[in-house]
C-alpha cells in the first residue's frame, strides 16, 4: 500500500488531501468575529501591517489587483479606492465564510463596481496568464497546503514586471521578543479565543501554524525558486510580521 | 526605497498624521474644491533631520500620505523638519522657498497652491458638535467657540500690530521691514554700480597698458 503525502496541521501531521477542510473549519468558525479578533489579538497594529503592504505594492490608478486570501476586505476596500472606477479588484478566498463575510462588509460599506468576489484556491488561480499588476496574500500564505504550488500559480496570474506580496507572520528577530511573543501565542491567545468567538481550538491552531511557516530568509528564497525576482522582506514590529515582495519578471 | 525607522513605527506616525489633517479638511469644506484641482500631483517632502520622507497624494477626498511611492513626483523638496515648519507656516510661501533652506525639484505652483489650501483651512466645528450633542446645545457651543476663536485671532493680530509698532516706532530697536526692504534694494544697486565701475576701470587700464606699448 502506497504512503499517502503529509503535510502539517499547526504541530500535527495530516495528510495533504485532508488539510484544507481542515483549515476551512478553522475559518468557519471565527469568520463572524475575525475583525474583531484581529484587533483584539493585535492591538489594531495589523491595520498598520496591511497599510504598509498598500504603500509597498504601488498600486496606482487603472491597475488591477488580486488579492487572495482576502478575508474580511480591508485590503481590497483600500485598493478599490487607489485603483478608482477604471481599476479592477478581486477578492478572492477559498472560504466561503469569509468571503460572505467580506462582501457584506465591502457592500455595506458601499463599495462596489470595481471589486469582484471570486472564491478560489491560491494554488490553482482561475485566472488567465499575466492578468493582474499585482497580487497580495495578506496572513493567507500559512494556511495554503502547498505554498510552492501557490507561488507559481501567483507568478502566472501577475503580469510581467507585476509585484506579489506576502504579508505573514514570521520569527522575531530579538531572542526576548520571541519569548514573550510565545508566551502570548500559547497561554493568551486561546484563552481569548475562547472567551470571543468560544473556539480556543482555532487559535491554538493559529499560534501553531505561524510556528511552522518558513521564516523570512526561507520564504524568500522559495520566492526566488518560484521565479520571482528582487525578492527582499521588511520586518514589522521586531519580526513578528514580515512583507515579503517579488516581481515577475 | 527602505525607510529608517521600523516601518510598523514610520506607518503608524503616517497613518495618525493623515487621520488628523483629513479629519481637519472634512470640517473644511472650501478645501476640498482646492485639492481636487490637485488630484494626480504627488508631493515629496524629504525630511533630513530626522530622516523622514512623506508623500503626499491630495484628491477631492483629501490628502492621502504614504512613506513610499515608486512613481513620478511633481515637487520635491529636501530640507529640516524646522524649515518645512516654516514654510508650513508662511504667509508669504514663494519667499519662504526662495530664501528658505529648502531645496526644491520640479513644479513649484501645485506646490504653492497645496500650501495655501491648508495655511487657509477655516474649521467648521458646528456639524461635530452638533451630531454629538444636538442641534441646540450643539449650535449653542459651536457659536460660543466661533466667537473665543474670532476674538482670539482679533487679539492676536492686534498683540502682533502693536509689538512690531513699538519695536519699529517707540523703542527704535530694528527698523520698518519696507525701510529695510529699500536699504537691501539701495545695497544690491550700489553693488551692481560698483561692478560696473570696476569692470569700466579694468577696461580703460587695459586700454592704457595696450597705447603704452
Amino acid at each position: 500500500m502506497s504512503e499517502k503525502e503529509t503535510t502539517h496541521f499547526g504541530y500535527q501531521e495530516v495528510e495533504k488531501d485532508a488539510k484544507a477542510g481542515m483549515v476551512a473549519d478553522v475559518f468557519h468558525s471565527v469568520a463572524a468575529r475575525y475583525d474583531l479578533m484581529n484587533d483584539l489579538m493585535s492591538g489594531g497594529i495589523h491595520r498598520i501591517w496591511k497599510r504598509f503592504t498598500i504603500e509597498l505594492s504601488g498600486v496606482r490608478k487603472k491597475h488591477s489587483v488580486l488579492d487572495i486570501a482576502g478575508g474580511t476586505g480591508d485590503l481590497a476596500a483600500r485598493f478599490a479606492e487607489i485603483v478608482g472606477p477604471e481599476g479592477r479588484v478581486v477578492l478572492a478566498d477559498i472560504n466561503d465564510s469569509m468571503l460572505q463575510v467580506g462582501r457584506d462588509k465591502l457592500l455595506d460599506k458601499g463599495r462596489q463596481g470595481n471589486i469582484e468576489f471570486v472564491q478560489a484556491d491560491a494554488q490553482f488561480l482561475p485566472f488567465p496568464d499575466d492578468s493582474f499588476d499585482c497580487v497580495t496574500i495578506a496572513f493567507g500564505l500559512r494556511n495554503v497546503t502547498d505554498i510552492n504550488l501557490a507561488l507559481h500559480s501567483m507568478l502566472r496570474v501577475l503580469k510581467p514586471g507585476g509585484r506579489l506580496l506576502v504579508l505573514e507572520f514570521s520569527k522575531p528577530q530579538n531572542a526576548l521578543l520571541s519569548k514573550a511573543y510565545d508566551t502570548y501565542s500559547f497561554r493568551v491567545l486561546p484563552v481569548m479565543g475562547r472567551l470571543v468567538t468560544n473556539d480556543s481550538e482555532s487559535y491554538q491552531y493559529l499560534a501553531e501554524s505561524i510556528r511552522k511557516h518558513p521564516d523570512q530568509g526561507t520564504l524568500q528564497g522559495m520566492m526566488e525558486d518560484a521565479g520571482f525576482c528582487q525578492c527582499e522582506y521588511h520586518n514589522m514590529t521586531g519580526g513578528v510580521v514580515a512583507l515579503h515582495r517579488g516581481i515577475k519578471a | 526605497m527602505t525607510t529608517t525607522i521600523d516601518p510598523t513605527l514610520h506607518t503608524a506616525m503616517l497613518a495618525a498624521l493623515e487621520a488628523g489633517l483629513n479629519r481637519g479638511l472634512n470640517l473644511s469644506p472650501q478645501s476640498k474644491p482646492g485639492l481636487a484641482r490637485l488630484e494626480d500631483s504627488v508631493f515629496a517632502l524629504h525630511c533630513t533631520a530626522p530622516n523622514l520622507n512623506i508623500y503626499l497624494h491630495p484628491s477631492a477626498q483629501g490628502i492621502r500620505l504614504t512613506g513610499i511611492h515608486h512613481g513620478p513626483v511633481t515637487t520635491s523638496i529636501r530640507g529640516e523638519a524646522a524649515d518645512f515648519t516654516e514654510l508650513a507656516m508662511s504667509r508669504d510661501p514663494t519667499a519662504t522657498l526662495i530664501n528658505g533652506g529648502l531645496e526644491l525639484e520640479g513644479d513649484s505652483a501645485p506646490l504653492i497652491a497645496l500650501q495655501q489650501v491648508l495655511a487657509t483651512l477655516d474649521i467648521d466645528w458646528e456639524a461635530p458638535l452638533v451630531s454629538a450633542l444636538g442641534d441646540i446645545a450643539g449650535h449653542q457651543l459651536a457659536q460660543t467657540l466661533r466667537r473665543g476663536f474670532s476674538w482670539s485671532k482679533q487679539a492676536s493680530a492686534g498683540l502682533t500690530r502693536q509689538l512690531e509698532e513699538f519695536i519699529h516706532e517707540e523703542a527704535r530697536v530694528s527698523p520698518p521691514r519696507l525701510e529695510v526692504e529699500d536699504f537691501y534694494r539701495d545695497l544690491q544697486d550700489l553693488g551692481l554700480r560698483v561692478d560696473r565701475l570696476q569692470s569700466r576701470a579694468e577696461r580703460l587700464r587695459a586700454r592704457l597698458q595696450k597705447t603704452r606699448s
